[in-house]
Formats: structure tokens, sequence, C-alpha cells
């Protein structure tokens, strides 16, 4: 007897219409966590100096004109009589990026400082995902740039001596929907450098460098973001040379985005733009009111 | 006690049926641009006997020709990462025929969840039943104030208040594994 009201009540339970709260668990029930990769790290590919870990996507081409100052402080060059730096332009790039794929964007821009020609790749090796499998995005970055300026000084006896690369990991991680942070290692040779020497070692300048930079964005609301990012280069020849300060470049800004546009305002130290010019040339410090207005325009364009 | 569970629980037998193919698209009229997407991942669940219907959506997969768009809709309108299901749970309110061939309008009443907020929502529809498949078709609007889903000054002559959303969906008979 107990028997058959055991088998009657699991019969009438199967046959039980499911309510729609059940409907909708059955549907949860369904779902396989799918390794979603985590987007938007950064909201574009730069932060102040450094390049961010994000590439364009496919088919979009980014058109991207940044500009410096000069220095703001008085002791660096600056003071009320050149408006703070605003009378100068210290340097001035522009750019056109591409996305040849998702993961894989391609570069190409001019600089005022050198007159440098710049021409890059930027690879996504690893993305991050939402489910914690893949707890950093990696990129691989690497770049080609070129001084056609005429030879005032005769020192590049070959062509080839106007030539530097950089290559560079960025390494980052989205820790939050509002703080990202990176860690850029990166490497630059220079086909040439002069024959300079620190006075406190004796240690001439050098034709390889190793640096490590570090980048980070909070945002404070959906379309604004502080920014910063940092180098630090491992280098006997600007380590303590006082006939030759060089400084370690630092910058911090905002980011505004508007739709199609991302705009950043930012204050930083250098005048280089690109890595074969910040890294090895940054001549003016914080300290001294070195710090240079900038802003950065990029408008994305989809092309197909 | 047998009989009253029996009761309890409607002579009639669960039908139950689930998403064999979907497309959910949506579509944002405004004076500077216009903006669709496409969403071929939603789930569903229908069940005849009793008019249940439960409709999953997973908004990461909605498809953009600009994929710059697709970053924004994500990351700053939907926050989809923060609330990656938009979902409706209701009834059909109508009594319909699901052996007879042929399409019956229909409306459906229930909570319709999307950017974390629920909202009760009647809609209309329609079901047609053809060769063994169910089919269900509806077009509806979406106020974004609605859902919390804010639309900055600066972008308001590119994007709708209202966004116009069609669901098509095509069911088969739901296997149990």
């Amino acid at each position: 007897m107990l028997r058959y009201a055991a088998a009657l009540t699991l019969a009438s339970l199967w046959l039980c219409a499911p309510a729609q709260d059940d409907l909708m668990d059955m549907l949860d029930a369904q779902d396989v966590p799918a390794k979603e990769k985590t987007t938007a790290t950064f909201k574009t590919t730069r932060l102040v100096n450094a390049h961010s870990i994000e590439t364009m996507k496919e088919g979009a081409l980014d058109f991207r004109i940044t500009h410096r100052f000069g220095s703001v402080g008085k002791m660096s060059g600056g003071g009320i009589h050149t408006l703070y730096g605003f009378d100068n332009a210290s340097n001035i790039r522009f750019s056109l990026e591409y996305g040849i794929s998702d993961r894989l964007m391609a570069g190409l821009g001019r600089s005022k400082v050198k007159e440098h020609l710049d021409g890059f790749l930027k690879y996504r090796l690893l993305e991050q995902t939402q489910d914690g499998s893949m707890p950093v995005g990696l990129a691989v970055f690497t770049n080609l740039a070129v001084t056609p300026m005429a030879d005032g000084d005769d020192i590049w006896r070959k062509a080839l001596h106007r030539f530097s690369y950089a290559s560079q990991l960025v390494i980052a991680r989205k820790f939050s929907p509002s703080f990202s942070l990176e860690l850029l290692p990166t490497y630059l040779h220079r086909n040439f450098v002069r024959a300079y020497t620190n006075p406190a070692n004796g240690a001439p300048d050098e034709s390889e460098l190793f640096s490590i930079g570090a980048g980070a964005r909070l945002k404070v609301t959906s379309r604004l973001a502080i920014i910063a990012d940092y180098f630090y280069t491992f280098s006997e020849f600007r380590s303590g040379n006082t006939d030759m300060p060089h400084y370690a470049p630092l910058g911090v800004g905002i980011e505004i985005e508007t739709g199609g546009h991302v705009f950043h305002l930012n204050f930083t130290n250098s005048s280089g733009i690109i890595e074969n010019d910040f890294i090895p040339d940054t001549r003016e410090s914080w300290a001294d009111g070195g710090m240079k207005f900038g802003f950065n325009i990029s408008r994305v364009f989809q092309l197909r | 006690m047998i009989v009253v569970l029996a009761l309890g629980c409607g002579v009639v037998q669960a039908q139950l049926y689930t998403k064999k193919e979907s497309v959910v698209r949506f579509f944002s009229g405004a004076p500077l641009e216009n903006i669709e997407a496409e969403n071929k991942a939603a789930t569903s669940l229908l069940n005849t006997a009793t008019g249940d219907i439960a409709v999953k959506v997973p908004i990461q997969a909605f498809d953009f020709e600009k994929k710059l768009m697709q970053e924004h809709f994500n990351e700053n309108y939907m926050e989809s990462e923060k609330f990656p299901y938009a979902e409706f749970r209701g009834k059909i309110n109508e009594e319909v025929n699901f052996t007879a061939e042929g399409s019956t309008p229909v409306t459906a009443t229930g909570k319709m969840t999307i950017h974390g907020v629920e909202r009760e929502v009647t809609m209309e529809g329609k079901l047609t039943v053809s060769g063994g498949e169910i089919r269900l078709d509806c077009v509806f609007t979406v106020l974004l104030k609605d859902y919390d889903i804010k639309i900055p000054s600066l972008v308001m002559q590119n994007i709708a208040e209202e966004i116009r959303v069609n669901v098509e969906i095509t069911y088969k008979p739901f296997e149990k594994k």
C-alpha cells in the first residue's frame, strides 16, 4: 500500500506543471559558464604615454592627435611668460591606427620631436576571462621609428643610424569595472647613440635600454576616468647624471569618453610621445615644474 | 492525500517545449543615428499545458556592426558584466490549441527584467503551430528610463528613448535527459 502511494506521489509530482519560476530555474541550469572574455580593460589604446592592452577592433580606424605643450614651471622654461607652457608645442603626433583583426592592430604616426616616423604592431596574445580562468591579458607591441631629420651635426653616417626599435609586453588585469592595472616590460634598441658619458660613473649612453612601465585606470563615472603611467629605465648613464639629467616619465590625466571620441587631458614631464623618445630622452622633472599639459583626441571610424 | 496531491498538480500533463532557434533584434531610430543589433543566443522554455513561458537573453551576445558601439552598449549602457541577462517570466493569457495547425494572436503577462530592473508587463504576440513546431513572434517597445538605462545628453540625438524589440522563437519538444 505504501509503495503504491509513494509511486503515485512521485508520478503526480512528475506530472506537475512547473511554474514560471521553475521554468527560469531550468533555463539557468542549462547555462554553461561561458569563458566570456573581459572587455574594455581600458577605454582606448593608450594611457598617457603608455600603450594599453586594448587594440582596435577589426575594420576600425583610429585617427589620433596627441599634443604636448611646453613645460609649466619657470625653472623648466615655463612660467607666465610662456603662459605656463601653452605658447609652446613641445611635441605633436598624428597617427592612423587600424584593426587588422580583433587581436592585431597596426599604426603609422609622425611626431614633431626628431620628426620621428613610427610604425607599430600590437597583438593580443592572451585575453583575460570573466570567470577568472585567465586572470590577466597579455599583448605584445613592437615598433620601428626613423628620424628623417637633416643631419646638422653630421652624426648619422649611415641611414641605418636613424632607426630605433622598441618591443614591449603589456600585462594587464581588469580588477573591477572601474579599476584596471598594467605592467609593461619594455626593450628599446637605438642603432645610434651619441658618445656621452655620465660623469658620476663614467657609464656611456646605452644603445640597449630596458624599462618597466606601469599604468592604471580608475573610472570615476561611466564616462570619466583617471589615468596614470610611469616608466622606470635601468640605465647607468642616466642614473645620477648631473651633466645631463634624465628623469623617469610620469603621466597623470583624465579620460573623457563621448560616443565615438575618447579625449585625454593630461600632464606629463616627457615631451616624447613614442617609446623611442620618452624612454631615453625625458629631460625635465615634475619637481622642477617640468610637467607639460597635453591632450589626446581619438576618433574611431568603422571602415568595414 | 494522494488524490489531493494529484488534483493539486492539475490533471493536465505538462508539455514542455524548448527553443530550437531564436532571434532577438532591437532597433533604435534617432535623428543622427540608427542603432540595431541581433542576438541569436536567447533561450526559452514554454509549457503548452499551462501557458507558462520563460525567456532568457544573454546581453553580451548582441551583435553590432560597429564593434565600438557593441563595447559601449555593454560597458556603459547595459553594464552587462553586472547584469548579464535580460529575462521574461510570464504566462500566456489566452487558451491556445497547440494541437491544431495555425496562427493565434496572444498576449502574455509577467515580469520583465532588464539591466537589473524588474517590471510587470503585458505583451502582444503571435503563436504559430506548424509541423510539430511552435513559433512565437513578438514585437514590443522598451522605454529605456523604465529600466534605469541612462542616455547622456551628448548622445541624445543618437539614441532613441524607446527601443523596438523583435523576438522570434521556434520551439521543439523538450526532451528530458
